[in-house]
């Protein structure tokens, strides 16, 4: 506020403000007798700033000229830069060049002309002073670097900077030269150029210093225009329509005195923007007006091509792309290119056609195409018209055609919905790389399309993911629920099961062999039977999404099935019954029994499913791999139909993503929770239930089977069967096709999946368990059945004559063989170690059936070469289940038995062996042994030996 | 609505309303300094009774005026919109008033008020010579007639033709 001082001129005679009775009352009674004239009060300067701001240029440079402190306000460069910049002129980076240029120049002269300075120190002042003034920035230059020049008399750095301006200006004008090319010739076609008028805009300099002498310049050039248009009374009054006559010249006229509108900052301005506004869109509209003729007349290389140039010069172009996109014909002409209804081919029923929707696409194509060199025609390569158009057509043909033909497929079933949508989607993606971009479009065209095309998918890919997974989950439980009915209607009818005791390994490995190459394929070339047959004849002419694969392994695979399989499977079916022979087997009713028409198998899959699936007949009341296989499939159905909208990037994609996660968590839990759990449960439950002596069909039989432990070995198989097929599918189809991260370990599939094995882990565990238990009791069972008590006691019925045989006995051999054919079972069938504990529990507990049994016996000595067979019969099998300890307790068993060989007469040696507590490898404690003793037939005659040479006297321990 | 009273410089009390008064960002502050409405009088120093009232009539027929934008340097056209009809009617005063009302205005900081003095002075200097715009500023020529002559040249581009 120091420099109020200059303008408040209040007399020095007037106390200094304060308030209070002395401060007023000396001028108010002045001013009443009138002894002084009052002076006018003054306004510090930053008023009189705010002042200029509001007032016209030409006013401005008055002032200028008023006195050196408003000259200075007037000519501050900011002032000027700061019009240059609201015009969009000023280039902030040339501005930097040249003042660094500048600078460098000036150090430069400085250093030559220093000697020189120095002798014109007395050189004249005047107009010099003001040159350097004019630079403001100059100033500042010189207190930088040359302090001393500052300290010098004014006129030597007048010179100076009066030099540096000179080369400044030398160098504004060999810039400019260089730029204008650049800028100017691509921009103004079939403009007058040589009017220094019409490019005046174009040649601006940017140079700090000189932001007054620049505006100047296209105040001169532009401002009688402006003037003169803002204050016509119509629009043929202007100058500028007089003055330049080709509409060329008057759009860039309108265009110049627009932005020049823009550095009008003084009062007023509003209401001249918005003059100068209607009057250039009253010319606009004329433009158009004519564009729009020529549009009618087809006129594209003439009217159409001129006055399009034109608007671009007026403002870009803009509302010449919006009227050619506007009154296309395709947007009005939607329906010769064809009605979504056609593709119903009735009025009610789902059928649907693709083959009206894929045409109205070809003939979309063409139009599409046909405009694309006509926008080239028509306008300059550096705008881009296609794309607006494209996304006019994507919205209004495109978009408007596939929502009620979606609508109306949802309406009727949702199956075909859902074929509809990624068949419209295939479509699209294909019309959107059929298009060919136009001369202006051709950079990220695309990145464009893609846009386009999400754009028009967006209001439905919500809907669809949504009815993608309902409808699957629906399928899913219905073909579930349909299926349990079915068997619990069965159940009671028919109870038959089929066995074969053969290692079903090799079947297993094959089949999944077979699924694995199936599951590759589309699933879209895989004929499945309980598809409805829609027709949506899928293929399309050139589909770009269809790996080409299906198209070359999708024919063999169905030819082959008739041909090769018969030879490759039905000898299997035989072969069965030839395995059976020897272990005689329940004839399966196997026609009547399955009540599911036994259709021709189409693929090789199918056949070795439906094979599979009669030699599961013995747990067909439990779960189906036939079933599970179907689920599959529609699951990959659902998937692959999914994955279409996985190609979309960002949001889109990643939803589609997480909705096939979702399909894959929903068949794991159908397959897993519903079918194949209570399956096992149902299996548990059943075997637990399991009570040998309630059944009696094993009476005549050699063979002695447990009919549901059977059952649930199986069960067992197919379980590990269901679940290596999941796994192969979550490769193939999730973790191959990129849907899921198989690393994420929090990512739910793979949790959903970690559950699924962990439960069928748990089911096998207890149906184990249960297995144990009933294998165990019908070894009991059998021992109590068929053990006669003159197999170990031959002599006891007196009878002589009885034939020794030196053989196991029944007993022993049934008990045997009943154990093998259960264990054997498994093999292949769970985990290793599974198989290993089930292997080690079913020995313990034999080994202690065993023990139990000898306990109730009564073993002579005879006897006893039939008792070391069955041990040693025993022990061969429990050899063959290779686990070193269970061998030893058998061994320790076989030992023991030596006892009842001992002679009577020797009870000393028979005590020695009781005594001696190291010899069972403490499996047998001394009491134990001695128990085992007690059974021999002759115990009571020597028991009295025995104990005396164990104890050294007569009497008892007991 | 509580009243507040101000005092002029030469010693005459006004009763406002504070949300008038308050227009004045001084006074606001000040009252909220003070953190209640004070009994005293407010003297207002600079300012005596013809102008006070002046600015007062301003600022009564502002008083629903919604503040002005916090942004103050953003673009200098969004500040220079025409006057209004009320505002130019009111400052049809002598020039004298105008310029006690603007320094009032800068005094009081009243933003607003300060503004339409500023435009009603530049729509007053608009197309005079040099000489009518130092005699309304109140200022003196310090060109030389060759050193002013130079300046007119140099601007010939800004004269109206």
């Amino acid at each position: 506020m120091g420099d109020n001082e200059r303008f408040s001129d209040r007399p020095t005679s007037l106390p200094p403000p304060f308030p209070g009775q002395n401060r007023a009352s000396l001028p108010v009674s002045l001013h009443s007798t009138k002894l002084v004239v009052k002076p006018l009060p003054t306004l510090p300067v930053e008023i009189i700033a705010t002042i200029l701001d509001y007032v016209p240029v030409s006013t401005l440079m008055r002032c200028a000229r008023a006195s050196r402190k408003l000259k200075e306000m007037a000519y501050d460069d900011s002032r000027w830069v700061n019009k240059l910049v609201a015009m969009g002129v000023w280039n902030e980076g040339e501005a930097r060049r040249r003042f660094e240029d500048a600078l460098k120049k000036k150090r430069l002269a400085q250093a030559k002309l220093a000697e020189e300075e120095r002798r014109r120190r007395a050189a004249s002042i005047g107009a010099s002073v003001e040159t350097r003034k004019s630079i403001g920035m100059g100033d500042t230059l010189f207190d930088v670097n040359e302090h001393e020049a500052k300290t010098m008399a004014n006129g030597s750095a007048g010179a100076v900077a009066k030099l540096a301006q000179d080369v400044d200006l030398m160098n504004l004008s060999t810039q400019a030269e260089a730029q204008a090319p650049v800028v100017e010739k691509p921009k103004l076609t079939g403009v007058d150029t040589s009017d220094p008028t019409l490019t005046v805009l174009l040649d601006v300099r940017s140079a700090r210093g000189f932001a007054r002498q620049e505006y100047g310049r296209i105040y001169a050039a532009l401002w009688p225009y402006y003037i003169d248009l803002v204050s016509a009374r119509s629009h043929a009054d202007p100058v500028v329509f007089r003055r330049y006559r080709n509409p060329e010249d008057q759009a860039v006229m309108l265009r110049q005195l627009t932005l020049f509108s823009e550095s009008d900052s003084s009062l007023g301005w509003g209401e001249r923007l918005s003059r100068l506004n209607s009057m250039s869109s009253i010319f606009e509209n004329a433009v158009l007006r004519e564009f729009e003729g020529g549009y009618e007349e087809s006129d594209y290389d003439g009217r159409m091509k001129r006055y399009a140039n034109v608007l671009i010069l007026l403002n870009g172009g803009q509302g010449a792309i919006d009227l050619f996109v506007a009154k296309h014909y395709l947007m009005f002409e939607r329906e010769r290119l064809g009605n979504p209804m056609d593709c119903f081919s009735n009025l009610h029923s789902a059928d649907l056609s693709m083959e009206p929707a894929r045409q109205f696409f070809t003939l979309l194509s063409e139009a599409v195409n046909d405009q694309s060199s006509i926008i080239d025609r028509i306008f300059p390569p550096d705008l881009d018209v296609m794309i607006p158009f494209l996304e006019r057509i994507g919205e209004d043909v495109i978009g408007e055609y596939i929502s009620p033909l979606l609508e109306e497929s949802h309406d009727r079933d949702i199956e075909s919905y859902l074929k509809c949508i990624t068949d419209i989607y295939v479509s699209v993606v294909q019309f959107s790389k059929s298009i060919r971009p136009a001369k202006g479009s051709e950079k990220n065209f695309t990145a464009e399309m893609t846009k386009i095309v999400i754009r028009i998918f967006e209001p439905h890919y919500d809907t669809y993911l949504q009815e993608e997974l309902d409808h699957f989950r629906r399928l899913c439980e219905e073909e579930v629920e349909s299926w349990e009915k079915k068997i619990t209607d069965e159940y009671t009818a028919t109870e038959s099961f089929y066995l074969s005791n053969v290692n079903r390994q090799a079947d297993k490995i094959d089949f999944l062999a077979s699924f694995k190459k199936v599951i590759l394929m589309p699933v879209n070339a895989i004929p499945l039977p309980p598809i409805k047959p829609i027709n949506l004849a899928f293929p399309l002419p050139i589909n770009p999404f269809i790996r080409p694969k299906p198209a070359i392994a999708a024919p063999p695979s169905i030819s082959d099935a008739p041909t090769d399989n018969p030879y490759q499977i039905t000898p299997d079916v035989t072969d069965t019954g030839t395995n059976g022979s020897e272990t005689p087997v329940t004839p399966v009713p196997d026609a009547p029994a399955t009540p599911q028409p036994q259709t021709a198998p189409t693929s090789e899959l199918a056949a070795k499913a439906a094979i599979l699936n009669t030699r599961m007949e013995g747990i067909r009341t439990l779960f189906s791999i036939e079933l599970a296989l179907d689920l599959v499939h529609k699951a990959k159905a659902a998937l692959e139909r999914a994955a279409y909208f996985v190609r979309f990037k960002r949001q889109i994609g990643e939803e589609a993503k997480e909705q096939c996660e979702q399909i894959f968590i929903c068949l794991i839990n159908i397959l897993g929770q519903r079918h194949v759990k209570s399956g096992f449960d149902k299996a548990v439950t059943h075997l637990s239930q399991y009570n040998p002596r309630e059944l009696s069909t094993a009476e005549e039989d050699e063979q002695v089977i447990v009919k549901p432990l059977v059952q649930f070995m199986e069960l067992v198989n197919v379980g590990d069967l269901i679940q290596q097929m999941l796994d192969v599918f979550y490769e193939q189809e999730l973790v191959a096709q990129k849907l899921t991260d198989k690393n994420d370990f929090l990512n739910p599939a793979i949790k959903e999946k970690k559950r699924f094995e962990q439960m069928l882990d748990e089911r096998v565990a207890a149906g184990l368990n249960t297995g144990i238990d009933v294998l165990i009791k019908e070894v009991d069972y059998v021992f109590a059945k068929t053990q006669k008590p003159t197999d170990y006691n031959p002599g006891i019925v007196g009878d002589q004559n009885l034939p020794i045989d030196f053989g196991p006995s029944e007993a022993a051999r049934k008990v045997v063989s009943l154990v093998a054919s259960h264990t054997k079972l498994l093999v292949g069938s769970t985990d290793k170690n599974v198989l290993d504990v089930f292997n080690q529990e079913v020995g313990m507990r034999l080994w202690s059936s065993i023990c139990k049994h000898l306990k109730i016996q009564r073993i002579s000595i005879d006897g006893a070469i039939v008792l070391i067979s069955d041990i040693n019969h025993y022990t061969q099998f429990i050899v063959k289940l290779r686990n070193s300890g269970l061998t030893q307790y058998y061994n320790a068993l076989r030992e023991l038995v030596q006892i009842y060989l001992i002679d009577p007469q020797h009870a000393k040696q028979m005590a020695a062996v009781i005594a001696d507590g190291t010899r069972f490898k403490g499996i047998f404690t001394v009491e134990e042994v001695y128990e085992f003793v007690t059974r021999r037939s002759d115990w009571y005659q020597i028991k009295k030996d025995v104990e005396k040479a164990m104890y050294g006297f007569g009497c008892s321990v007991m | 609505m509580s009243q507040i009273t101000l005092l002029s410089s030469d010693n005459v009390e006004m009763k406002v309303d504070k949300e008038v008064a308050e227009r004045s960002i001084l006074i606001k502050n000040m009252l909220e300094d003070v953190g209640e409405t004070p009994d005293q009088a407010i003297p207002i120093p600079n300012v005596n009774e013809g102008v006070l009232r002046k600015v007062i009539e301003w600022c009564e027929h502002h008083r629903n005026d919604p503040p002005p934008p916090a942004d103050e340097d953003s673009d200098s056209r969004k500040k220079s919109t025409d006057i209004e009809e009320w505002d130019q009617k009111f400052m049809q005063v002598d020039q004298e008033m105008l310029f006690e009302i603007i320094l009032a205005a800068n005094y009081l900081d009243i933003k607003p008020l300060l503004d339409v003095g500023c435009k009603t002075v530049a729509n007053m200097i608009k197309g005079k010579s040099p000489e009518e715009i130092r005699k309304t500023f109140n200022i003196q020529n310090d060109f030389t007639p060759e050193e002013e002559d130079q300046i007119r040249r140099e601007n010939e581009w800004a004269e109206d033709r």
